[in-house]
């Protein structure tokens, strides 16, 4: 019917302003598409795309101050996990050493980020996390320094199994071992294989004597925690790593869990606080932990539980067989994110992000008796644009918040000194 | 010369057939959130957030596939929040039988600026999902649906 109709219209004006006419058709239709997709108030013409690898388009950046006082910088930024120094304490940096391009594969979660530790001796070690097939798995991947950073190796993967191992936690004892933490879900994957389901992941660790040239076997912490959340770290005055991360206990309860991992293995599971907050959900948003001189644990986490809702501090000074009452960070009604601590002797500091509807605004806090009171809340930062978490560092016995902004660039601000 | 245009009106079909096909994934980002609710006009919508790295909400992506198809008049939106290439996000929606669902994707970071238009409240746990009912009132809902529960709410209106 169709090619008769056409076969009417067969002269060679009529055919080409048919066929013009049909073009227009697709294309018209092809406009439609178009402005289907740019019906969000011409969304696309508002887009403000930073491209570049560089700082200035980070995600992520997470800082070390090496023995020399040369502060190392590790970033994320469009696909490219970079290295750079800097001398004069975050003003100027060297030229980034780019360690690996994984480009939209590279985990960039707003709980991601990469790990970065140093010996004194200039050897770096770093560890970041990429997704390595169709189904989401990830791999943690590192790669060394022996030049202070100058130059790195070649990336290779931290395990060798074909699950899913995702958000490295690492921190450098005194004697230069190498402790390495993550969220595995082998175990999970194991399960899953033998027919049964179910969601969350493993906490499991390693050591290196090596400055992470080769890891001993790694264990699990525990067997069921939440698997999108990052895992805190920090050394015991015994120079023995202490974790907290969201594990799920009986139930389904994702709540803030503490452990100590000992040269025997790792101590019993301490439950942070009892918040019960039942979800499958993935929150995105680990906890912080620091161990001061004394060995008390201070511990800073996100909950939305039915028994309390928000941000939240506590410690423990039984390497974690009880906590304190929860205390909240921020009012109720603002919205607050992303604790951070740092203990230095008794001292501790605490940051977090506040944001009012226009401003990320950073807040800092300190202790000078080992968390029993703290001093007023003071603002220290702001930017009106994306801004990574707050965190915490010392060069010697001098605090600094590290905070990267997009629009303000990276700040790294002195906020307290150890007395 | 018959063959020839025969021959083009094929092509011009299959162009058609192609571009019909297509699903379509929209940007989302800072802004957009009043225009979207707007849409509403009187009846219940639900906007669903999920990731493509996010387990549980891959786990119960398919569910959602389902619950369309057996509704197909229900007004929901997706939203994928992850930092990931839009090919990835697709093929995710077509295991779930969701590639010609409403689906938009967060083109600006997923990040406390982004959400509070959304929900002030809101930290960024995903699945997520925002109940809109037919006046207009907003109730988040975290963690995975249950769907019975949103047949009622979305027949109810509120």
């Amino acid at each position: 019917m169709m090619f008769k109709i056409f076969t009417s219209l067969s002269r060679p004006l009529s055919l080409s302003t048919l066929l013009l006419g049909m073009l227009a058709t697709v294309g018209h239709t092809q406009a439609q598409m178009n402005h289907s997709s740019q019906m969000m108030g011409a969304t696309t013409s508002k887009l403000s795309a930073c491209l570049g690898s560089g700082l200035d388009c980070a995600n992520a950046a997470t800082p070390f101050f090496v023995a020399d006082d040369q502060l190392l910088l590790a970033w994320t930024a469009n696909g490219v996990v970079s290295v750079a120094q800097s001398s004069d304490l975050g003003k100027t940096f060297s030229i980034p050493v780019k360690i690996a391009e994984h480009g939209k594969s590279l985990d960039v979660g707003s709980d991601a980020r990469p790990q970065i530790v140093s010996d004194k001796y200039g050897k770096v070690f770093l560890a970041y996390t990429f997704f390595k097939d169709a189904n989401w798995n990830a791999q943690i991947n590192t790669a060394r320094s022996t030049d202070g950073g100058n130059t790195f190796s070649s990336p290779t993967s931290l395990v060798q199994d074909g699950s899913s191992q995702r958000f490295p936690s690492v921190l450098i004892r005194p004697d230069d071992a190498i402790f390495i933490s993550w969220i595995d879900k082998r175990l999970v994957a194991a399960l899953k294989q033998g027919g049964a389901k179910r969601l969350g992941g493993s906490i499991a660790y390693a050591f290196s004597n090596d400055g992470g040239k080769t890891f001993q076997a790694e264990h699990f912490a525990n067997e069921n925690s939440c698997e999108c959340c990052r895992i805190g770290g920090s050394l015991d005055p015994q120079a023995q790593p202490v974790i907290a991360y969201r594990a799920i206990f009986s139930g389904g309860i994702r709540d803030q869990a503490s452990q100590v991992i000992s040269t025997k293995g790792a101590a019993p599971i301490r439950r942070v606080s009892d918040d019960d907050w039942k979800t499958d959900a993935c929150p995105h948003h680990g906890p912080s932990i620091s161990v001061s001189g004394t060995g008390k644990f201070h511990v800073a986490w996100y909950t939305q539980g039915s028994k309390r809702s928000g941000v939240f501090y506590a410690n423990s000074s039984n390497q974690g067989l009880s906590y304190s009452k929860p205390s909240r960070i921020g009012a109720e009604d603002v919205n607050v994110s992303r604790p951070y601590l740092l203990a230095l002797g008794q001292q501790v500091w605490m940051t977090w992000k506040e944001f009012n509807g226009s401003r990320s605004m950073v807040y800092i806090k300190h202790s000078q008796d080992d968390g029993k009171t703290w001093s007023t809340p003071q603002w220290v930062s702001q930017t009106s644009s994306y801004s990574d978490h707050p965190l915490l560092v010392n060069q010697g016995n001098t605090v600094f918040l590290s905070w990267l902004t997009r629009q303000d660039g990276y700040q790294l601000i002195q906020i307290g000194q150890r007395q | 010369m018959k063959k020839t245009v025969l021959a083009f009106m094929l092509i011009i079909g299959m162009l058609n057939l192609a571009f019909a096909e297509k699903p379509t994934l929209k940007p989302y980002q800072n802004g957009d959130w009043s225009n979207l609710i707007k849409t509403t006009k009187g009846s219940p919508l639900a906007i669903h957030f999920w990731g493509v790295t996010c387990p549980s909400c891959i786990k119960e992506l398919p569910h959602w596939g389902s619950y369309l198809k057996s509704h197909p008049n229900a007004k929901i939106v997706f939203i994928q929040v992850d930092d990931v290439s839009t090919e990835s996000m697709q093929i995710m929606l077509t295991k779930a039988n969701l590639q010609n669902a409403n689906n938009y994707y967060v083109v600006a970071p997923f990040d406390e600026r982004l959400r509070y238009e959304i929900d002030p409240k809101w930290h960024g746990e995903t699945p997520t999902t925002i109940l809109i009912d037919k006046n207009g009132k907003a109730t988040r809902k975290t963690g995975l649906t249950n769907f019975q529960e949103l047949q009622a709410w979305m027949i109810k209106g509120s």
